[in-house]
């Protein structure tokens, strides 16, 4: 930061002498400011969970959903608004144009290489800005072996034409992309206000083990969103949550919001985590209220 | 000259991630006069405060009627209004033409969203200086939302904007429970309340400066086509809330009425 006034922090794609892009890593404090969004990564699922905070009582209640669908299978979540709105729609062109050619739903990783290479094509002229996004996206890949024209039956495992026996492909996919255009594949990514705490916990959960159901996820993901807003008491905020199962998973495959009954429970139990946590001994000595 | 070195044009971050430019736009909304949307279960309508230039001048026009189904009023640059609602214009005639359909209300407000936003990410050009408040029925029933030119759009249960507006958004804000089961008048009633809020101590409602657009959801599979009500067609309400009679009685002829 001791570059501002320098010059070099004023035009986009412009070298500092260090080799920095200074409008990027403004781009990022655009982000770091919105709400928390955060994504996990199951064992038969992919679940995303956002903080909207609510700026003024006259907003509608249920609306403003700030989780997009792009195609069937993947979701995601952008921590701004209006560039958020600009890259899923970005992201709705490449899904549409993969399906056209290659006659198959793109899978989690190729739409992330995708709209890497968009958002990195915004850091290389003077003419636009960088996105003020990170983006997380969340999808399911089929399992299913979809024959191919060059599949020969046996050969390499791997490389064009490989087929290994009982080898499955897809699964969840999860991934976050930067204003930079750098992405990476996450077992729990976060980002926005509360990230610290959110990343936190879910390095608890030991994702990396593959383990966690998708329904503890959504519990789980309930439960950070309102750990990472305890930072950030004095507003109201809305969970909206989302979730992608396997095709014999609650969403068949499918990119949906979690059923009301289902986040109802999770945001109950959410809460009186919360609580347990700061008021233990209020809750006991309720109870023995109760019985006395 | 300018305030800063991040102010110059609208693809330059600030060092704390803020676009100064879009920022100046939405200072533009601030100095357009006050406008008032609210929605019901069965209504949506806009109240509008009309300004002239001086005495002799006409009023500037507020709202726009868009399509049957829907219709914006705005605050700020009324040329970038008229740019977006003939947009809007375009796109409502192609989803009649192309799919027989009246274009739901979240997709035609998002599509001029998506517009805002690339102003605002491309160099040569600046943000649209207006905000609107664009209310409307579909599918889904009636719907009010706000658009603002950073190409941010919310929906609303009510939303004021323009000069001022912050005490008509306090009245809103403290009647907002009731909006819901309000009939088509009180709807009405209310909007004009808000407006009263913002008012300067020298103003008062008038036909002159005073105009409302209503859409509902009206009877069976019709609709109540968006209607822009101006001049003595707006008489009835403004004695309605005129500090003098008193509104209780008004509001008990109007529910007998109904």
């Amino acid at each position: 930061m001791t570059s501002i006034g320098t010059g070099y922090d004023l035009t986009n794609s412009v070298f500092s002498p260090d080799g920095r892009n200074f409008q990027v890593e403004y781009a990022v404090k655009a982000v770091e400011n919105g709400g928390t969004s955060i994504g996990i990564k199951c064992k038969d699922g992919v679940v995303l969970a956002v903080e909207k905070i609510i700026t003024s009582k006259l907003l509608k209640p249920g609306a403003n959903n700030r989780i997009a669908t792009i195609d069937r299978h993947i979701g995601t979540a952008c921590n701004s608004e209006h560039d958020g709105r600009h890259f899923e729609k970005r992201a709705r062109d490449e899904a549409s144009s993969w399906r056209t050619i290659y006659k198959s739903p793109i899978s989690t990783a190729d739409l992330a290489s995708r709209m890497g290479q968009y958002l990195q094509a915004y850091t290389l002229y003077s003419s636009v800005r960088p996105f003020g996004i990170t983006a997380i996206i969340a999808g399911w890949d089929s399992e299913s072996e979809i024959p191919v024209d060059s599949e020969v039956g046996s050969g390499p495992d791997t490389g064009s034409g490989g087929k290994a026996e009982g080898k499955t492909y897809g699964g969840p996919g999860l991934y976050m992309i930067e204003p930079s255009g750098s992405y990476w594949g996450y077992y729990g990514a976060a980002t926005g206000k509360g990230r610290q705490t959110a990343k936190a916990e879910l390095e608890k959960l030991d994702l990396s083990a593959g383990t966690l159901s998708l329904l503890d996820g959504v519990n789980e993901a309930a439960k950070i969103i309102y750990l990472a807003h305890a930072d950030n008491k004095d507003k109201d905020f809305e969970l909206e949550m989302t979730w992608i199962s396997n095709l014999n998973g609650p969403t068949k495959g499918r990119h949906e919001h979690v059923p009301k009954n289902i986040l109802e429970e999770a945001e109950r139990i959410a809460k009186r985590a919360l609580d347990g946590e700061d008021d233990d001994d209020d809750s006991k000595s309720e109870d023995v209220k109760m019985e006395g | 000259m300018f305030r800063n070195n991040y102010d110059n044009d609208s693809v330059t971050f600030s060092p704390q991630g803020r676009i100064f430019q879009v920022e100046y736009a939405s200072e533009a909304v601030k100095q357009g006069s006050v406008v008032v949307g609210i929605v019901s279960k069965t209504h949506a309508v806009l109240v509008v405060l009309k300004r002239n230039a001086e005495e002799l001048s006409s009023y500037q026009k507020k709202i726009i009627a868009v399509d049957e189904h829907l219709g914006l009023a705005l605050a700020g640059l009324a040329s970038d209004a008229r740019v977006l609602s003939n947009i809007m214009r375009t796109q409502c005639s192609t989803s009649r033409l192309t799919f027989d359909r009246a274009i739901p209300l979240s997709r035609i407000v998002s599509s001029i969203g998506s517009r805002a936003q690339s102003n605002t990410q491309n160099y040569g050009r600046r943000p649209y200086g207006v905000g609107l408040l664009i209310a409307g029925v579909d599918e889904s029933g009636p719907h009010l939302f706000e658009f603002q030119p950073s190409g941010m759009t919310q929906e609303m249960l009510a939303c004021a904007i323009g000069a001022r507006s912050q005490m008509a958004r306090t009245y809103l804000e403290r009647n907002v429970e009731s909006f819901a089961d309000c009939n088509r008048e009180d709807l009405i009633k209310h909007g004009l309340q808000a407006l009263k809020e913002s008012l300067t101590q020298d103003k008062e409602l008038a036909i002159e400066n005073t105009s409302v657009g209503v859409v509902g959801m009206g009877s069976g599979s019709k609709i109540e086509v968006f209607k822009l009500y101006d001049g003595i067609e707006v008489k009835q309400w403004i004695d309605l809330v005129s500090d003098k009679p008193n509104i209780t009685e008004a509001v008990e002829t109007m529910e007998i009425d109904s």
